[in-house]
């Protein structure tokens, strides 16, 4: 018996926050099939290597902005702070001479410094993040023009000494074997994030601040920490994505970076992350960021150009966000229960418990019960159906009954 | 004057678990001035709402003019001259008065591609001086008092040609001035015909402005009568009704040797505290009554250091603490209940374990992660103990009704152990049942040596709950009594009691 009570209670769980959890993911491998079926050669780990690829530096900061954007606020600069401390750390190796492991250091506190440069702004000088991380964006933008004098930066390749990050993001065997490492970089990441945010006090109380700020505030959290929190780690997780890009593309380009952050935010909208906070998760985030990449390694293996991909993106974007809003709604509507409904329920508990007795008896008792059992069934079935198609006409009575007098109502207004 | 416009009849009502309007009758006559009465959550509120189109109702009829009448939304009310003017005004305050009155329905010119300012405001002067008020149209409405910022709305109402208005609580925020100015517009009103309904806790402003007078109590029609004819005592009596709730406490619990574990004194900050002083005794409940604007709640904020201080010192304990910030009174044992929950007391959004975790993930952290199990057993116990109903402890807190959600920020602080609960108006928008628990919950919590302060506007609970009372006005403590030998007379007096008079 508990046992049946305990597989009820997560059949109910899974229903109550189901949906939504289950709904991008669902939507991933429906995509996957999808072009598996219709797109040349996708089903192949070329292609699979591909998506991963693709997915590694926009899911490094589309984590990290998941952390703003449930605090309530936005960070624009991610992209940029991103390309400006990769362009940073390769002139840093390249023109500096430093070594190879300083300047993936450097590369990670550059951007962790933007961060919190975008935390000061936010928490403590209450500027709007919307504001305080554009200007953030321009800022890095030049910083990183300035620093590397508008030359692009060239990380060292794969055969060169220095070239062994490269293995952390994706490594190549001797016999042309490609393990794409950077994937489970990144899955490392989301874990850790996933951790943070559903573990830790730190995370319960970025939920709670961009839940309701005030009222975390009268409950005593330190709201200017925690916001804080939540830009620095966005800048830190920038730095990850920027060695990801360097250990992918070799070549950094000056001002590069923008439109970054754009599919980082749609990535964690398309998981479900709400951008007036307090609601949004790690892994729904990783999820919108593959459905993106999918439809751009997809799209060409149908002969659909790159441009089809932001076309598409921008359609799954608004459709997710759609049908967020309008589960919402649904969720929170009130049901009013007519008599219809009460019977059925008060019939399915009697079925469920008629149920139960039949389970404790045997032969040929069992078997009177369960052709009872039947009958009661067909019986609430039809009753039911005509309950409710006497319902449904007495509504639409009223309702044409209503709109009647409205009309003749209004009607002797104008007579007026 | 006999003719009726408006009559609702046997309207029902529900929402969640909450049976709010049960059968309510309501009769409106042209040109007369209807008070509606009741405590709060007795409905009024409710009925307007199923009225103007705001909410539906589940059974019931209106008639109006005549005519069976069903609104769908409120601009259907309005067009068909039915209009409302909330308690809050809603108006958009940088722009000007003209643009306010005519938003959505702006004097156009040269075939409809141009606003004709112009003409607009000579529309907005004429209607001042129709309904005898002296505003400028041109003015932008933030430049006005909140009075003539309330005659605008006014206006704006009438405007639309109404039949009906609804004023809730209209005098709550004037001065005495402002309120005679308003009495004489809804008085002209009334001659012209405009049939008004008007909420007020104000007794006296009942007898003064209106014609009849009907009383709900817990979501049901009480009772309809002349003003004429009734008395005050009468009013408060349909609508207190046989609760027994009303009985106020005869003697207070709290020995006077009691330790004082909050001492404030001569505190001072904003515009609505001035040189406050007082001090709470270990387990006792202290209420602070007066009317609205009397400097309660800015008191209560100012302590728990969500505002900020100008002067003045605070002890807890004995020991001076300077609060700054509310994570330095949560820190010494203070825990502030808001009048307006969901504002400031409530994320909403999150579930009961979220909320009721709030201001103690501190206390269950091992090592670097909050201890999963731990923390769903307190809330648990917690959901036992205050007997919070909710199906689960990971339900959000919008599915909850007003009574239990406000037992979930009692749990929040009992979890966090504060020793210095302030409660500001903790039955508010609370449905009858769930009050007396609450207050069950209270008198409990001052028993095992909590100390509270009750902040309340309704001086039944005051004086049921208080083992001594403070009574402020415009800012300043004038009276402090004992509740042996207090009375709502007494109170008021005091709650009155203006500086210059």
């Amino acid at each position: 018996m508990s046992d049946i009570g305990n597989n009820k209670k997560m059949g109910n769980r899974i229903r109550e926050i189901g949906m939504q959890k289950f709904l991008a993911p669902a939507a991933l491998v429906i995509l996957y099939i999808f072009f598996g079926i219709f797109g040349r050669n996708f089903f192949s780990f070329t292609s699979l290597v591909n998506i991963l690829d693709a997915s590694y530096y926009i899911g490094f900061i589309a984590i990290g902005v998941t952390f703003v954007i449930i605090t309530g606020g936005i960070d624009l600069s991610v992209g940029t702070v991103m390309m400006c401390a990769a362009i940073i750390g390769g002139t840093a190796y390249k023109s500096w001479g430093w070594p190879m492991w300083l300047s993936l250091i450097l590369i990670l506190i550059v951007a962790t410094a933007f961060g919190y440069f975008n935390g000061i702004m936010v928490s403590r000088l209450k500027l709007p993040p919307f504001i305080a991380t554009l200007g953030t964006m321009m800022i890095s933008m030049g910083v990183g023009s300035i620093i590397s004098n508008v030359r692009s930066a060239t990380f060292p390749i794969r055969s060169e000494p220095d070239g062994w990050f490269k293995s952390i993001f994706k490594y190549l065997g001797d016999d042309g074997l490609t393990i794409p490492t950077g994937f489970i970089v990144l899955i490392i990441t989301a874990i850790i994030a996933y951790l943070i945010l559903t573990k830790t006090k730190m995370g319960r109380y970025i939920f709670a601040v961009g839940s309701n700020k005030e009222a975390a505030r009268l409950s005593g959290v330190d709201v200017q920490k925690w916001e804080m929190m939540a830009y620095v780690i966005s800048g830190l997780t920038a730095g990850i994505g920027a060695i990801a890009f360097a250990a992918v593309y070799t070549t950094v380009m000056p001002a590069q970076g923008q439109g970054f952050e754009l599919y980082a935010i749609a990535g964690a909208v398309i998981g479900g992350t709400s951008l007036s906070g307090g609601v949004g998760s790690v892994f729904g985030t990783l999820i919108g960021v593959y459905i993106m990449s999918t439809l751009r390694v997809g799209l060409p293996s149908m002969d659909l150009q790159a441009h089809y991909q932001t076309f598409f993106t921008g359609v799954v974007v608004i459709g997710a966000v759609l049908l967020d809003l309008y589960r919402n709604k649904r969720a929170s509507e009130v049901r009013i229960l007519s008599p219809a409904d009460t019977y059925r329920n008060t019939q399915t508990a009697k079925i469920a418990r008629m149920k139960v007795e039949i389970s404790d008896l045997n032969g040929a008792e069992a078997e009177a019960k369960k052709g009872e059992l039947t009958a009661l069934r067909v019986e609430i079935k039809a009753t039911f159906s005509q309950m409710k198609k006497e319902e449904k006409t007495e509504k639409r009575r009223i309702l044409a009954e209503e709109k009647a007098a409205v009309k003749a109502f209004h009607q002797e207004l104008k007579g007026d | 004057m006999n003719e009726s416009v408006l009559s609702m009849k046997g309207i029902h009502k529900r929402f969640m678990g909450v049976h709010a309007l049960k059968g309510v009758d309501f009769d409106l006559r042209v040109g007369e001035i209807h008070a509606l009465v009741g405590e709060n959550g007795a409905g009024k509120s409710t009925m307007m709402k199923v009225l103007t189109g705001i909410y539906e109702k589940d059974s019931g009829e209106i008639q109006f003019l005549g005519k069976l009448f069903h609104p769908h939304n409120p601009k259907q009310a309005l067009s068909a001259g039915i209009g409302i003017i909330h308690q809050e005004l809603n108006m958009m305050e940088h722009l000007t008065v003209a643009q306010n009155i005519y938003i959505g329905r702006e004097t156009m010119k040269s075939g409809g591609l141009f606003l004709d300012e112009k003409g607009q405001n000579q529309r907005a002067g004429a209607l001042f001086d129709r309904l005898n008020m002296n505003i400028d149209a041109q003015e932008t409405l933030n430049r006005l008092t909140v009075g003539k910022q309330q005659m605008v709305e006014i206006a704006k109402a009438v405007s639309h040609d109404l039949k009906v208005l609804i004023l809730d609580e209209p005098t709550a925020a004037l001065t005495e001035v402002e309120i005679e100015e308003l009495f004489t517009i809804m008085r002209d009103l009334a001659s012209k015909g405009v049939a008004m309904i008007y909420i007020s806790h104000r007794m006296d402003e009942i007898g003064q402005i209106t014609d009849r007078v009907t009383v709900m109590r817990d979501g049901e029609y009480v009772g309809t009568n002349e003003t004429s004819k009734i008395t005050k005592e009468d009013i408060i009596n349909m609508m207190v009704g046989r609760v027994i709730y009303e009985k106020p406490k005869v003697k207070s619990n709290v020995s006077a040797d009691a330790e004082v574990v909050l001492e404030v004194s001569s505190l001072n900050a904003g515009r609505l505290v001035k040189d406050v002083s007082f001090k709470l005794h270990q387990g006792e409940i202290l209420g602070f009554a007066g009317l609205m604007g009397a400097g309660r709640t800015e008191t209560a904020r100012a302590i728990f250091g969500a505002d900020e201080i100008q002067s003045g010192t605070i002890k807890v304990r004995g020991v001076p603490v300077k609060i700054s910030d509310p994570m330095v009174a949560v820190a010494h044992g203070i825990g502030y209940l808001s009048e307006d929950r969901k504002r400031y007391g409530l994320a909403t959004g999150l579930s009961v374990i979220e909320n009721s975790l709030m201001a103690s993930y501190n206390k269950y952290e091992t090592g670097l992660f909050i201890h999963a199990g731990k923390i769903r057993a307190i809330t648990e116990e917690y959901v036992n103990k205050l007997s919070i109903k909710t199906p689960t402890i990971d339900q959000l807190l919008n599915n909850l009704s007003g009574g239990n959600q406000q037992k979930v920020v009692i749990a929040k602080w009992l979890i966090n152990d504060a020793q210095i609960l302030i409660f500001d108006e903790p039955t508010r928008g609370i449905d009858v049942g769930a009050k007396s628990e609450i207050y069950t919950l209270m008198n409990e919590l001052a028993a095992q040596g909590k100390s509270i302060i009750m902040i309340s506007s309704e001086l039944p609970e005051i004086l049921r709950m208080s083992d001594r009372i403070i009574v402020m006005c415009e800012g300043r403590v004038t009276g402090e009594l004992d509740i042996e030998g207090s009375s709502q007379k007494e109170i008021m007096k005091y709650a009155t009691m203006r500086e210059n008079v």
